[in-house]
């Protein structure tokens, strides 16, 4: 069963297009989107939840037709977007009081459990908090309210080592019952080649590929060299495919 | 809509709009010009406005189980309880320097029934001004005060200067059938400001669609 499934999502900037991007998410499965900084990761979550308006596309969240049925499908999505911390001086337990008043199945009980083990404090402000611990108050809400696809961007940058391990291993227990569908974006491969089953890799705005994990890594094994020893990697895939030469001669 | 502006009271509204909603309380001032009042309540809006922009509220309510359209619906319910709530604060104090004051205000407008109306109508044109230009961008809080302003500064001079016009002293009045007279003024802006809040909601509900955040 279809979790997220996008169909030619456009977005034009003077600047920069969003072009024609399509993949499909299951349930039970965590996707990577990769691709460097600037390479429409975030204009793709941001379309998807309707932050940012699409010039055109299709977009079904957990089989719903999205913005059309919005609510319904907001009622059962969690996001975390990357370097947005809202409400810095706020305790937990006051937004946890006012984000609980918009969801229809909203557990209480639920939210106390998680948040205990999670080990977060609800008397403490949100300034208060670690950049890893607010991705995990953020996923402690969308538990409570029964969420079924979590949608992060960039949830792992900018942590240390430690954390990132941490929440990748949580990322992995939320999607082990296979109700539970993560798309998270991201630049750094090592998150992805440690927990994602699913790769989608976009560059200057355009899907470049989009399939499960071995599969994708075999589609760009023709980047190989007779010097490579072993296959490559997801770091050497985005590292060879991103590969410029500029005007003066120096290739990177 | 109730849990909407819960939002706004309990996450969004800066502390100093709290206060700005006591202003009604210059109506003991002996001689000033009451109006001023009208301006700290879009004063404590914009405050407001600048403070969510820093706490990134929009992003907050925008992932809210709601429409887009709703992050709009819950300011102007901030802006309509605030400007409400310091209008009935106030009443009060207007009271109260009827019996304190009675040899009324000569440095303006007294707060009367006409009074209350043109209040009305400066927040209804503030909330239309105001909301419609914000919602262009979602972030240009400043620039969108300073344009609203504008109006709210033109029509608070006319109320102000209003009663130093010969035939218009009734304006003035707190005498029983001047009184009467003036009621038609406070229906008008009631209508005013009713009519304000929903093309501002509208129009600017209609802009947010088309931003991008």
């Amino acid at each position: 069963m279809t979790a997220l499934k996008v169909e030619n999502l456009t977005k034009t900037y003077p600047t920069f297009t969003l072009d024609n991007v399509s993949f499909t998410l299951s349930r039970g499965r965590i996707m990577g989107l990769i691709g460097k900084n600037g390479a429409g990761k975030s204009t793709t979550l941001k379309s998807i939840l309707n932050l940012v308006s699409p010039d055109g596309g299709r977009i079904e969240l957990l089989g719903m037709p999205f913005p059309e049925r919005e609510e319904d499908c907001k009622q059962k999505t969690g996001v975390v977007l990357g370097g947005i911390d809202f409400f810095q001086h706020k305790r937990l337990e006051t937004i946890t009081a006012v984000t609980r008043r918009f969801y229809r199945d909203w557990d209480q009980s639920a939210c106390d459990r998680y948040m205990k083990e999670f080990d977060l404090d609800p008397h403490k402000r949100v300034r208060e908090l670690s950049a890893g611990i607010r991705v995990k108050y953020l996923i402690a809400l969308a538990l409570s309210h029964g969420a079924e696809l979590f949608l992060f961007d960039e949830p792992t940058s900018g942590l240390d080592p430690v954390s990132r391990n941490e929440l990748l291993e949580l990322f992995q227990a939320l999607v082990k019952d296979g109700k539970r569908s993560i798309l998270f974006s991201t630049h750094i491969t090592s998150d992805l080649e440690k927990c994602a089953g699913d790769i989608t890799y976009i560059k200057d705005g355009k899907i470049l590929a989009s399939a499960e994990k071995a599969a994708f890594m075999q589609s760009f094994q023709h980047l190989r060299t007779p010097e490579d020893a072993a296959p490559l990697t997801l770091e050497d895939i985005m590292v060879r495919t991103e590969r410029r030469t500029f005007h003066v001669g120096v290739t990177l | 809509m109730s849990e909407l502006l819960y939002k706004e009271l309990r996450l969004a509204a800066h502390p100093s709009l709290y206060v700005f909603m006591c202003m009604g309380a210059l109506l003991l001032i002996p001689a000033y010009p009451y109006s001023v009042v009208f301006f700290f309540g879009c004063l404590g809006l914009f405050q407001s406005f600048m403070f969510d922009r820093e706490t990134r509220d929009v992003f907050y309510t925008a992932l809210l189980p709601c429409p887009k359209r709703d992050i709009v619906k819950g300011k102007l319910l901030l802006a309509v309880f605030s400007q409400l709530v310091q209008l009935t604060l106030s009443l009060p104090f207007a009271f109260l320097r009827t019996l304190y004051l009675p040899e009324g205000n000569p440095a303006g407008m007294e707060p009367n029934i006409a009074w209350y109306g043109f209040g009305l109508m400066v927040y209804g044109i503030f909330d239309l001004v105001y909301f419609t230009q914000f919602y262009k961008t979602a972030y240009k809080a400043g620039v969108s005060f300073l344009i609203a302003l504008i109006p709210v500064t033109l029509g608070i001079i006319a109320i102000e200067s209003s009663v130093h016009f010969p035939g218009l002293g009734w304006l003035d009045a707190m005498d029983g059938p001047a009184l009467i007279r003036q009621i038609p003024i406070l229906l008008a802006g009631a209508a005013v400001y009713a009519a304000a809040n929903v093309l501002a909601y509208r129009i600017g509900a209609r802009r947010l669609e088309r931003v991008d955040l």
